[in-house]
């Protein structure tokens, strides 16, 4: 029997708009989660620059995390560009390296939550 | 060759408005800016300038992501832009603008400009302290801090580059433009000061591969430490993502604080960095973090010791 552990919350899928980004806190957590929706689908990825290992924060400021255009995630350190559906830099610093992506769950209330829980990265 | 340091940097940038956000919040002020872009100054007429990566009116850009399209030198004098002009028209274009400036290429492409100087001269106190032992730096009663008391860049300081080849580079910069290489950090490349400027750097390079050439960061010199603390907590406190910092550096004894950017770049305050003469003999050390740091600090949110028992931590919008 396994045991069913509630995930934290990280936004209501509502309110990340077409095209748009959030930035969740996950509590016990180092780095962020960021949420895009991308082409009506929801996608998760780790707020954390492949760049330097470990990753550093994307953002260039809370919830901001494309470039101006709207096409890519992008890390706002050095520019560097990543495919929003497979998040895989197309130019820049990490060229080769891709985003780490958090499997989401959306449940029928509209809560997104993380599906499994992030491993490592905790808090230092 | 009385090279003084940056006077600007021009960038093509892809978000005008999210820029000049962001320029404004650092501290700069916007001169003559519009929704095209336009020049963000530091006290002393130092700065950055913004276009639309598309304006035909900005230098040719590299063939990577990087959104640095020219930086624009001072110099003391016509004499040292007659200078610049000979020696690098030796083996590139040189190009006279109607003003007098020169614009040029660096050993990677970079664009150049040199001018005479457009910075003013800053008349301004440095951060006061008092220390026992030592003569009071503040009169009786003169408050060392107050709620929104000034804290803004006051000259831009240095630029930092990936380039493919830092040697070749400092090189370049050392026999045809007359800097000094002031430290080195191993394998990362040298920090390099113009003649006619005495901070320990204006100028360092970081060694990577080809696609990533570009600018790494930027800074600009605060009046000390307290105000790069004052800065940085404002900018961290209305949700700009702070990346590095803040700490104090060994090399240059600077303190930092790094932030991203929607330029693709970072922007970093730096408060009392080292000063140095031509008797100065370059170190090494290793890029590493005791290399590079005496410490490092990260920023969070005020809290406090409180009645109860998980203190209190600072709310949304919570006054200076
Ligand atoms: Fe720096």
């Amino acid at each position: 029997m396994s045991v069913e552990v509630t995930l934290p919350p990280l936004c209501r899928a509502k309110d990340v708009a077409e095209g748009q980004t959030l930035g969740c806190t996950v509590p016990g957590q180092r780095r962020k989660v960021i949420v895009m929706r991308h082409r009506g689908a929801l996608h998760g990825w780790l707020d954390a620059c492949p760049h330097y290992a470990g990753g550093t924060p994307m953002a260039w400021k809370k919830n901001e995390y494309l470039n101006g255009a709207g096409t890519h995630l992008t890390c706002h350190a050095h520019g560097a560009l990543f495919d929003p559906e497979t998040g895989e830099c197309v130019a820049g610093a990490c060229l080769g390296k891709r985003l780490t992506r958090v499997e989401l769950r959306l449940e029928t209330d509209g809560t997104v939550r993380l599906a499994k829980a992030l491993e490592g990265g905790k808090t230092e | 060759m009385n090279i003084i340091g940056p006077d600007a940097l021009v960038f093509g940038v892809d978000d005008i408005a999210a820029c000049t956000e962001y320029l404004t919040e650092f501290g700069l002020k916007p001169i003559d800016v519009t929704d095209k872009g336009g020049f963000f100054e530091a006290l002393d007429g130092t700065g950055v300038e913004i276009r639309h990566r598309d304006d035909p009116s900005l230098p040719t850009p590299l063939p990577t992501p990087t959104m640095l399209r020219q930086q624009v030198y001072g110099v003391q004098s016509t004499e040292d832009l007659d200078a610049i002009e000979t020696e690098l028209s030796k083996d590139r274009r040189v190009t006279r603008l109607a003003d007098g400036s020169l614009e040029t290429t660096d050993v990677f492409d970079f664009a150049l400009k040199f001018q005479v100087t457009k910075r003013r001269e800053l008349v301004m106190e440095a951060e006061k302290i008092n220390a026992p032992g030592a003569p009071a730096g503040r009169a009786p009663n003169e408050l060392g801090i107050y709620p929104g008391m000034p804290a803004l860049p006051r000259t831009l300081s240095h630029t930092v580059l990936f380039v493919p080849d830092q040697q070749k580079g400092a090189e370049w910069y050392v026999e045809r433009l007359g800097f000094v290489i002031t430290d080195i950090l191993v394998p990362a490349g040298p920090f390099l000061r113009p003649k006619a400027n005495d901070d320990h750097h204006t100028l360092f390079f970081i060694q990577t591969p080809e696609y990533m050439k570009g600018i790494e960061h930027l800074a600009f010199h605060m009046g000390g430490p307290t105000e790069l603390m004052v800065a940085g907590s404002r900018l961290a406190r209305k949700g700009f993502q702070s990346f590095w910092g803040p700490g104090r550096h060994k090399f240059g004894s600077n303190w930092f604080w790094y932030f991203n950017s929607p330029l693709g770049t970072h922007f970093e305050y730096d408060a009392d960095m080292d000063k140095h003469d031509d008797s100065w003999v370059a170190r090494q050390a290793p890029m590493s973090p005791q290399g590079t740091q005496m410490f490092l600090f990260e920023w969070r949110k005020r809290w406090s010791p409180g009645p109860g028992p998980e203190g209190i931590t600072e709310g949304e919008d919570t006054p200076e």
